[in-house]
């Protein structure tokens, strides 16, 4: 992908850069920090995190399969017991909550892995190794005139080093 | 330093020794300082390899006694009628009490937002996955044929049977096996951007590629903090009621039966909070001398140790305050053998283990009111061992005398554990260390990107709070 990769040393620099890169509208910007910092969460100005639903679909598909296994298995193969409800919910809260949070919490592991996009085993444009250091980067996507801008506007706001990536 | 700051009173209302959110790092100044101090930490030393030496000799000595109890049977244990349930159960349920901590650490204080908590959590994670692997060992080799421990699991075989979803051995399988699951992932999820670190730093090519895969491509790019952070949030969501349903559930193998000293209410929250108490004496006993050998006294400084040691001293009376209500509630039942029981308990057969367990779980950790020791790294220490020391007699306390001395006199009996019983205990100790170690050598035991949160980014105009 081409465009421009910036590294910032400073974190309110890196902020004013990616308010200034939005309204100008060059092209798609990605982020790099070391850490969150909610700085950066508010320049950016994301839209929420759809992991929720993973979570919420996963804790209810869970929790289901937790009552029915233990409910059909108790009828198909009935411990008799007198007065003594065959498939008896009480103990079987256990199984579903159990299940509840393993699911959940799996499904809310994958849900953070396809919406971040990784396992990504081939390497990124505009990554540089120094962003999980100390430094934030900020990479523009554009090509021609708006990378000579998107690489001007970069300097002014104090980035360390602006390069072009092809 | 915050490590040698003096704890001032009558500052405002809230001491620079109280927990809180606000929990600082005044010694650490930048991100590089971050990186360059817990990569350190990596490096092989002379004391780890004597340690992890230590730990493999105690690791095989429990190695070889399960090879000598599975070649002539499990008759070898200190079994003897009625007590058929001994060190292998005490130790089962010990280890899966230290593995509380971790979660509590992880996940309870992530969304309390206790400050305190980010420069202890990676070890307690790590301790907690690694104490519920030796935990999950002793019900196996306790059923004495260990081939067959997956009969417990609910899978569909030819004849679609499946285990007795009533009985609180297979609650045991379901939260033991869900609870590993999910501590092993919510410590892997958080390694991520750590690995990447370590990734970056890395000039090995070798050890560079196998960093690049463990941390699945993670770039620090907004996109990927974004979903992290809210699956992090998730995980801790769900971890939170998991750690407080496990200990209740491993609480239920006992409740559930109507043997005297057992079939009680309050085991469920009880056995949490004993739980906890003993996870952070763990935490003690491991982050202690790391801080000290890794040279990380800036990162778990007395502000830190001073919260844990709260906690500890909560937490050391609500046991205590449970140990009363069982013999209150004996009392006032009025019922005769739950009366005998809990009098034998302190004054008969087993009066000695009672005491090494009041002692060690009510009496010592009341030295905690005073702010002096809470903030003495030595006392901690020592304070450490003989709460794990209780915290096992509390299990033997539980289990042996209960067993032993039932409704019928004629029953009575002793339990004297063997030499392989107590190669067991040497072995699991061996084994969870062995681990340890191994994870200290290989992975950050802070976690990187969380403690860069702590300390203030540089900023280039104004007052962030950081460093022009």
């Amino acid at each position: 992908m081409q465009g421009v990769v910036a590294a910032f040393h400073e974190i309110d620099t890196t902020c004013a850069a990616i308010e200034d890169l939005k309204k100008k509208r060059l092209g798609d910007v990605t982020v790099y920090s070391p850490t969150i910092r909610h700085e950066l969460e508010h320049a950016i100005d994301a839209p929420q995190s759809i992991v929720r639903r993973f979570t919420l679909i996963g804790g209810l598909l869970g929790v289901s399969f937790g009552y029915w296994v233990a409910i059909w298995s108790s009828n198909y193969w009935p411990l008799v017991v007198g007065g003594k409800a065959i498939a008896s919910w009480i103990p079987y809260t256990i199984i579903g909550f159990e299940m509840m949070v393993l699911v959940g919490a799996l499904s809310t592991v994958a849900g953070m892995f396809i919406n971040s996009r990784i396992p990504r085993l081939t390497s990124t444009a505009g990554y540089d190794t120094r962003f999980s250091g100390g430094y934030f980067g900020i990479f523009v996507a554009c090509d021609g005139a708006k990378a000579g801008q998107a690489e001007e506007l970069l300097r002014q706001h104090g980035a360390v080093e602006v390069r072009r990536e092809a | 330093m915050a490590t040698i700051a003096r704890p001032t009173r009558g500052v405002g209302i809230r001491g620079p020794n109280i927990a809180s959110a606000d929990v600082q790092l005044p010694a650490v100044e930048s991100y590089e300082q971050v990186d360059r101090e817990i990569i350190a930490t990596l490096g092989f030393t002379k004391k780890w390899f004597m340690g992890l030496s230590v730990s493999v000799a105690a690791m095989l000595i429990g190695a070889s006694a399960w090879i000598y109890q599975i070649y002539w049977g499990l008759g070898q244990a200190g079994y003897e009628p009625p007590v058929m349930w001994g060190n292998y159960i005490i130790t089962f349920v010990f280890w899966v009490g230290i593995g509380h901590a971790g979660t509590l650490i992880s996940a309870i204080l992530f969304l309390f937002r206790a400050g305190f908590r980010t420069s202890i959590y990676r070890a307690a994670e790590a301790m907690t996955v690694f104490a519920v692997m030796t935990a999950g060992l002793f019900p196996i080799i306790h059923i004495g044929r260990p081939w067959k421990f997956f009969w417990l699991l609910p899978y569909p075989n030819w004849r679609l049977l499946f285990p007795n979803f009533k009985s609180p051995l297979v609650w045991d399988v379901f939260a033991i096996s869900t609870y590993l699951t999910i501590s092993t992932t919510f410590l892997y999820i958080g390694l991520i951007p750590d690995i990447a670190v370590l990734r970056d730093k890395e000039t090995n090519p070798t050890r560079k590629r196998i960093l690049a895969v463990l941390s699945l491509g993670w770039r620090n790019s907004d996109r990927e903090w974004r979903h992290f952070a809210k699956a992090y949030l998730f995980l801790a969501a769900f971890s939170t009621p998991l750690v407080l349903s496990v200990h209740s559930v491993v609480s239920f193998d006992f409740a559930m039966a109507l043997t005297p000293g057992w079939h009680a209410s309050i085991f469920p929250p009880y056995f949490v909070a004993g739980a906890i108490f003993s996870g952070f004496a763990m935490v003690w006993t491991i982050a202690i001398p790391m801080r000290k050998w890794f040279k990380l006294e800036h990162y778990i400084t007395l502000n830190h140790l001073d919260a844990t040691a709260k906690v500890v001293l909560f937490t050391s009376l609500v046991v205590g305050c449970a140990y009363m209500i069982e013999f209150f509630i004996a009392w006032y039942s009025g019922v005769r053998a739950e009366q005998e029981f809990f009098w034998n308990r302190v004054f008969g057969q087993w009066w000695w283990a009672a005491w090494i367990m009041l002692l060690c779980n009510m009496a010592l950790p009341m030295s905690l009111w005073s702010q002096k020791l809470r903030r003495n790294p030595t006392w901690l220490f020592i304070l450490s061992l003989f709460i794990n020391l209780g915290m096992w007699f509390e299990r033997f306390v539980i289990v042996v005398p209960s067993l032993s001395h039932e409704f019928e006199p004629w029953q009575w009996g002793g339990y004297t554990p063997s030499w392989i019983d107590m190669s067991f205990l040497i072995g699991s100790f061996g084994w969870f260390f062995m681990w340890f170690l191994l994870f200290v050598k290989q992975l950050p035991v802070m976690a990187i990107a969380e403690l860069k949160e702590i300390v203030a980014p540089r900023v280039k105009h104004g007052h962030n709070g950081g460093h022009h």
